[in-house]
């Protein structure tokens, strides 16, 4: 046998033993979705105050698609507007605390304490500060999405070779050519990482948010159906959003794959 | 009490060699207080290549790390060709080869090779700085890595990624070469191959080069003098010329003299360091 069918055969091989396993991957999902939503059918038809029916959650949306489309598009410009500027500072920080380690200190202790406050304590205190406009939602969503990225740039700007570390050292290569050609892209991994976080953080600050002082987005549209005890609009929302902060996760995941071609 | 050393570091000029008096490195203080080296006293003509060459813990690495600037002193006294380590790093004077290969996964070879271009461009107008830059796709063919310059790191052995380190240790053009154990990490026929590719290369440049090695035989085959190094306190025990013609190639390591020369380094070792079990 050649060395070239040899190769060919070893990767017919190879295919084989993964197309079991990729079949049952599709599958067990299948499953696990197909049970769930069998639950929710029987717990909709036997409690109806507890659960819509999974068809009039569909009709809902199919009736309305422009409704929820336009709240998602206030909820989500908040949310992408505070998940920029959440991250921007998270990142500025985490480089300053690496230089100026004096710095690790003062900040840290201060991001923490804005961690462990719940965003629907502050977000009154925000409106009563900014108004009923689109500020007090962005803030709120870029304070959600602040920590997960300072946490994370911190780490990944550590995260370098001690070897490739010395070989800079030995350049006498400055603190800036450090950060900008070993830091940063040594980091870029644990900064996906971060922003796959921060931009979840940042949807569900910005639909907490939106609980008060608003009549518009995702989190407004929820509160209305609470009034009204309107069940699919509810779940509506609810699923609009979830699937909306996939979606955003994934297209974080397409950006770094199309920018991390080296691992 | 140690025997005199049968080596006595000729007496030269301070700008054509590496002269170390009196080095001390000193870790901790009180209880805690490690002495790494001591009393190291060491001169490196220019042009030469010289292995320090002992067991882990007699501080052979430290020694070459206080050589690149990359750890400080704690006594002594360290001159590359006439200037200290701090001003030889900042002109760029100095090639450090480190133990893993530490290319930059994002850049290619070739970039990589080049990286001592692209950092500390002030040293370039530094009158300190007497590097001369060498041509990167040369010193690639050289290293036998001209079809992978525009190669990813990801893609090459590790081997590969080893002779590239080497490349950009010699496309930064200095005239001194520190090598932390750039071999430790490769399997054995890889090892063999690339010491002698590194040899080749080295010939064709000549630069200083400090060597750090465990292995008795690399030290004998690549160096013209072994820094036999022995640990608590770090010190060095010998210094042994290695008087094997040059250049060597393939069957260097097969002569019955070369076999000597390991076995006397080895025997150096054994009668200042016991070996522990």
């Amino acid at each position: 046998m050649t060395g070239r069918s040899m190769r060919e055969e070893a990767a017919r091989a190879a295919r084989n033993r993964a197309a079991a396993p990729r079949a049952a991957r599709l599958i067990a999902p299948l499953l696990v979705f197909l049970l769930l939503a069998a639950g929710w059918q029987w717990v909709a038809f036997n409690l109806k105050s507890i659960l819509p029916s999974l068809q009039s959650v569909g009709l809902e949306l199919l009736a309305r698609p422009g409704f929820y489309l336009g709240h998602l598009w206030v909820t989500l410009s908040a949310a992408l507007s505070g998940f920029a500027i959440g991250s921007a500072i998270g990142i500025l920080l985490a480089i300053l605390i690496v230089h100026f380690s004096v710095l690790r200190a003062a900040i840290l202790p201060v991001a923490l304490m804005l961690n462990v406050t719940p965003v629907v304590a502050i977000s009154p205190a925000l409106i009563v500060a900014f108004g009923f406009n689109a500020v007090p939602h962005i803030i709120v969503a870029a304070i959600s999405a602040f920590l997960p990225m300072l946490i994370n740039a911190l780490t990944g700007l550590r995260a370098i070779d001690r070897d490739a570390q010395d070989v800079f050292r030995s350049l006498s290569a400055s603190k800036m050519e450090t950060l900008w050609h070993l830091r940063l892209p040594s980091s870029l991994p644990h900064l996906f990482a971060g922003a796959r976080l921060a931009i979840a953080a940042a949807m569900v600050g910005s639909i907490v948010s939106e609980f008060m002082g608003t009549s518009k987005g995702i989190g407004a549209t929820i509160i209305m159906a609470t009034a009204y005890l309107n069940l699919p609009q509810m779940w509506v929302s609810i699923f609009v959003s979830a699937v909306t902060s996939l979606l955003l996760i994934g297209l974080v995941d397409l950006a770094e794959r199309a920018l991390i071609r080296w691992s | 009490m140690p025997s005199p050393l049968p080596y006595q570091a000729p007496a030269a000029d301070a700008r054509d060699s590496i002269a170390v008096k009196g080095l001390a490195k000193v870790y901790g203080a009180g209880a805690d207080r490690v002495e790494a080296l001591g009393g190291i006293d060491l001169t490196i003509p220019r042009g030469a290549f010289v292995t320090l060459f002992g067991p882990s813990g007699c501080g052979k690495s430290t020694l070459l790390r206080i050589l690149a600037g990359l750890e400080e002193k704690s006594a002594g006294a360290v001159t590359l060709f006439g200037q200290t380590p701090e001003t030889a790093a900042r002109a760029k004077n100095i090639a450090w080869v480190p133990q893993s290969s530490a290319l930059l996964p994002w850049l290619t070879i070739r970039d990589n090779v080049l990286l001592s271009r692209r950092l500390n461009r002030r040293a370039d107008r530094d009158p300190a700085c007497v590097s001369r830059p060498e041509d990167a796709d040369q010193v690639l063919r050289e290293l036998g890595l001209a079809e992978f310059a525009h190669h990813r790191p990801a893609a090459l052995s590790g081997g590969m990624r080893q002779r590239a380190a080497i490349a950009r240790g010699f496309v930064q053009g200095a005239p001194l070469m520190l090598m932390d154990e750039p071999f430790s990490a490769l399997d054995e026929l890889t090892r063999d191959a690339l010491r002698l590719r590194l040899l080749e290369v080295w010939e064709r440049h000549r630069k200083t080069v400090v060597f750090v090695t465990h292995s008795a035989a690399e030290a004998v085959l690549l160096s013209d003098r072994v820094v036999v190094m022995t640990p608590r306190p770090g010190r060095i025990e010998a210094v042994i010329d290695i008087d094997l013609p040059r250049p060597r190639g393939r069957d260097a390591a097969d002569s019955p003299a070369f076999d000597a020369r390991v076995r006397a380094v080895k025997d150096t070792l054994r009668r200042g360091w016991e070996g522990e079990e």
